[in-house]
């Protein structure tokens, strides 16, 4: 029997109606907003001016290098000891599973629970200070110097986001054939050798998968910043998703707000591209 | 898709479902003439407010129903900053999904004003005018645009330094002889050498609370009358540098955030926490065990016999246009506005207070509170109101005051008060285009 070309366009109609007004709507509003300025019912196209705008707005380059020093030390940073941990958990025999839900619990833990427990443990007086002043190294201060504040934030980042990586990189590595470390031991490789030689080679499309989804994470990095420092002390850790926020819903200033948006969607695509090409990946 | 950040996208997806909604909520009918509901149709008013803001509105509603008993009201209990964001997405949006009634606190009037003209509804083509008088100069200023009014004055936050009696007693200080803001840091030298109390809690990093309190105190603010950037100011200067000078004693407690204050209020570790008449219902809420420790003085001066009255905090009720009910909305909000006994309600069980003058001569504001010794503090609050000067937010007030806190930064960071907020000016002149002054 033969259909009729459109019966199957009838049964996607529900899907496609709901993608055309939630996901589709959105952005193709959101992108014309990018080149509007006004509020409220007082918008009104004025072409590339909100583009131009970015050149000498100071507070975007300030995010912008916030929030690149950020990923340039974090990602890095996070992956490799997400690896470790895989490596260490993957050759584990006792007790696996609860070595495995505890690296993974931070993932899944409240966003609100952790930023209360991390400002309550990294204020001034907090217990990672008391602790700091207790074996005598002097006490840090986390959330009110520019430079700690970015490393408060690294750290807090790092803390709920490792296990994530780990859990990805441990699915990976019980993938790979035990044929290969047993031929590599008839050889007389080395446990470390065997790492950098098999372990990590085979990991490679799945680091650049956790590499470019941490990317795009960090790009887009608003809850920590937020709700542990509001981009404080002076801007030190605001953040281009912080900075849309502020734009937008403190200021206001949709149509700019919306700019920027497109301005990380264009970071995250070139970013993409670029991890892409290095890791030389022809698939 | 999945590039697309994720902020943008709640954004739009608000904007998406506020349109959605309002599709679905415009065809009830009604007929706008029926001024006040007196009549026999059905009106359901809905409002948005946070906290006890709601108790004092949905109290108000009892009253109100007795002579206009075809009225009620929806009020939805939304926090502060998510009332905020869905009423600036609904007013971005084109005034879609808006309630009849929003509170607003009086720092984002103008802002909303300014930014979304003919969104609310002008309260003087209704006739509120000739009720204006009843409530004090400054209120007034931060309510009216261009001398018409687009919201109804409600509370109000004279301020005041709560200290521990206790405290000060055991350091030999005495509140009285506390005059100006050299006397307090003299005295707090003492209370921090005797007892060890840090003198004010500060988000040194966040917010800037005791820095505004001054400012309204000085006559200044971040504007001046005209809208222009008035940080230069040697008054602006002469605030922060009190404050560094406090920092610089070791008198200012490092508090993080709100909670933060609230703990140092209720452990003791600070001798006195400047702020809003409304702190008082914090502290009779979470310091129970301090009962009958408590007083409170007015912030000292900069000069002797200089002013000491300023205000931190109160907010208002605006009218979003486009009501199927405006009429109605008005009528009920006038009446929650300028009546003694709905005001005289919200101060005695939710502790707002009003600034509705009034209301400053019945017996609650003239008898002494239990938990302040028997001091009669609202007295003290009330007879401040009158003396309190205007502070001009304007619609770039949120960017301002962005600025502001980093600059406080700044200078706990170890920069001169002067040459930070130098630096602030020319900032806040690039980002609003307006002049410094």
């Amino acid at each position: 029997m033969r259909t009729k070309g459109y019966v199957p366009y009838l049964f996607l109609a529900p899907a496609l109606g709901l993608f055309a007004v939630f996901m589709a709507y959105p952005i193709i509003y959101s992108f014309l907003l990018s080149f509007q300025t006004g509020a409220g019912k007082h918008m009104s196209f004025t072409g590339l001016s909100n583009y131009h705008r970015l050149f000498s707005d100071e507070l975007f380059w300030t995010a912008l290098k916030n929030t690149f020093a950020i990923m340039v030390i974090q990602v890095p940073l996070m992956l490799f000891l997400a690896i470790l941990l895989a490596a260490g958990l993957n050759s584990v025999k006792h007790l696996t599973g609860l070595f495995r839900v505890s690296f993974f619990m931070p993932a899944v833990t409240s966003l609100v629970a952790y930023s209360i427990i991390f400002s309550l443990m990294l204020m001034g007086d907090g217990i990672i200070n008391q602790f700091l002043t207790a074996v005598g190294a002097g006490a840090v201060p986390w959330l009110s110097n520019p430079i700690w504040a970015k490393a408060a934030l690294i750290l807090a980042m790092t803390w709920r986001w490792t296990g994530y990586n780990m859990v990805i990189y441990l699915a990976a590595m019980q993938n790979i054939s035990e044929s290969l470390y047993e031929a590599a031991n008839i050889d007389g490789a080395t446990r470390v050798r065997q790492f950098f030689s098999i372990t990590i080679p085979q990991l490679k499309p799945v680091i650049l998968f956790t590499a470019i989804l941490s990317t795009i994470g960090t790009l887009q990095l608003f809850d920590e910043p937020y709700t542990l420092t509001k981009g404080g002390p002076s801007d030190a850790t605001l953040t281009i998703g912080m900075y849309l926020y502020q734009t937008g819903f403190r200021f206001y200033d949709f149509g700019y707000a919306s700019t920027l948006a497109y301005v990380i969607v264009v970071l995250i695509a070139v970013l993409s591209f670029i991890q892409f090409k290095v890791t030389g990946d022809e698939e | 898709m999945m590039n697309v950040s994720k902020m943008s996208k709640t954004v739009l997806l608000l904007l998406a479902a506020s349109a959605v909604l309002s599709a679905c909520g415009g065809n009830k009918s009604s007929n706008g003439a029926n001024a006040g509901g007196g009549k026999d149709e059905n009106v359901e008013l809905t409002a948005w407010a946070w906290n006890v803001n709601v108790g004092a509105l949905n109290d108000a509603m009892d009253m109100y129903k007795k002579d206009h008993p075809n009225v009620s009201i929806k009020v939805e209990d939304i926090g502060r900053l998510d009332v905020y964001d869905k009423l600036s997405t609904g007013l971005a949006a084109g005034g879609a999904g808006l309630p009849d009634i929003v509170l607003v606190e009086d720092d984002r009037i103008q802002g909303y004003v300014d930014a979304f003209p003919d969104s609310f509804v002008n309260l003087s083509d209704k006739g509120f005018d000739k009720k204006a008088d009843l409530f004090p100069p400054f209120k007034k200023e931060l309510a009216s645009k261009d001398s018409k009014f687009y919201a109804f004055p409600f509370d109000a936050g004279p301020t005041g330094m709560f200290y521990r009696k206790d405290i000060f007693d055991k350091a030999g200080v005495k509140a009285d002889s506390i005059q100006t803001w050299d006397d307090f840091i003299a005295a707090a030298k003492t209370i921090k050498d005797k007892t060890g109390a840090f003198a004010v809690p500060v988000d040194k990093f966040k917010d800037d609370a005791l820095f505004r309190m001054m400012l309204n105190e000085l006559g200044v603010y971040y504007f001046d009358k005209d809208g222009k950037i008035d940080f230069n100011n040697p008054k602006v200067v002469q605030a922060l540098d009190k404050i560094k000078a406090m920092g610089d004693a070791g008198l200012v407690k490092d508090v993080n955030g709100w909670d933060g204050t609230v703990s140092a209020t209720v452990d003791g570790s600070v001798a006195t926490v400047p702020f809003g008449a409304w702190y008082y219902g914090t502290i009779i809420d979470q310091a129970k065990d301090t009962n009958g420790k408590w007083g409170v003085f007015q912030l000292p001066a900069f000069e002797k016999g200089g002013n000491r009255a300023a205000n931190l905090g109160g907010s208002s009720w605006m009218l979003p246009s486009g009501s199927k009910h405006e009429d109605a909305a008005y009528a009920f909000v006038e009446y929650f506005a300028t009546t003694d006994a709905v005001q005289q309600n919200a101060m005695e069980k939710h502790g707002l207070f009003p600034s509705l003058q009034s209301v400053y001569k019945t017996d609650l504001f003239t008898k002494g509170v239990d938990f302040f010794g028997g001091q009669p503090i609202w007295k003290l609050f009330g007879d401040e109101v009158k003396d309190i000067p205007t502070p001009y937010y304007t619609k770039d007030y949120a960017v301002a005051l962005d600025e502001a806190v980093k600059t406080q930064s700044d200078v706990f960071n170890g920069k001169k008060p002067a040459d930070a907020l130098k630096a602030a000016a020319d900032r806040l002149a690039d980002r609003t285009k307006r002049e410094v002054k």
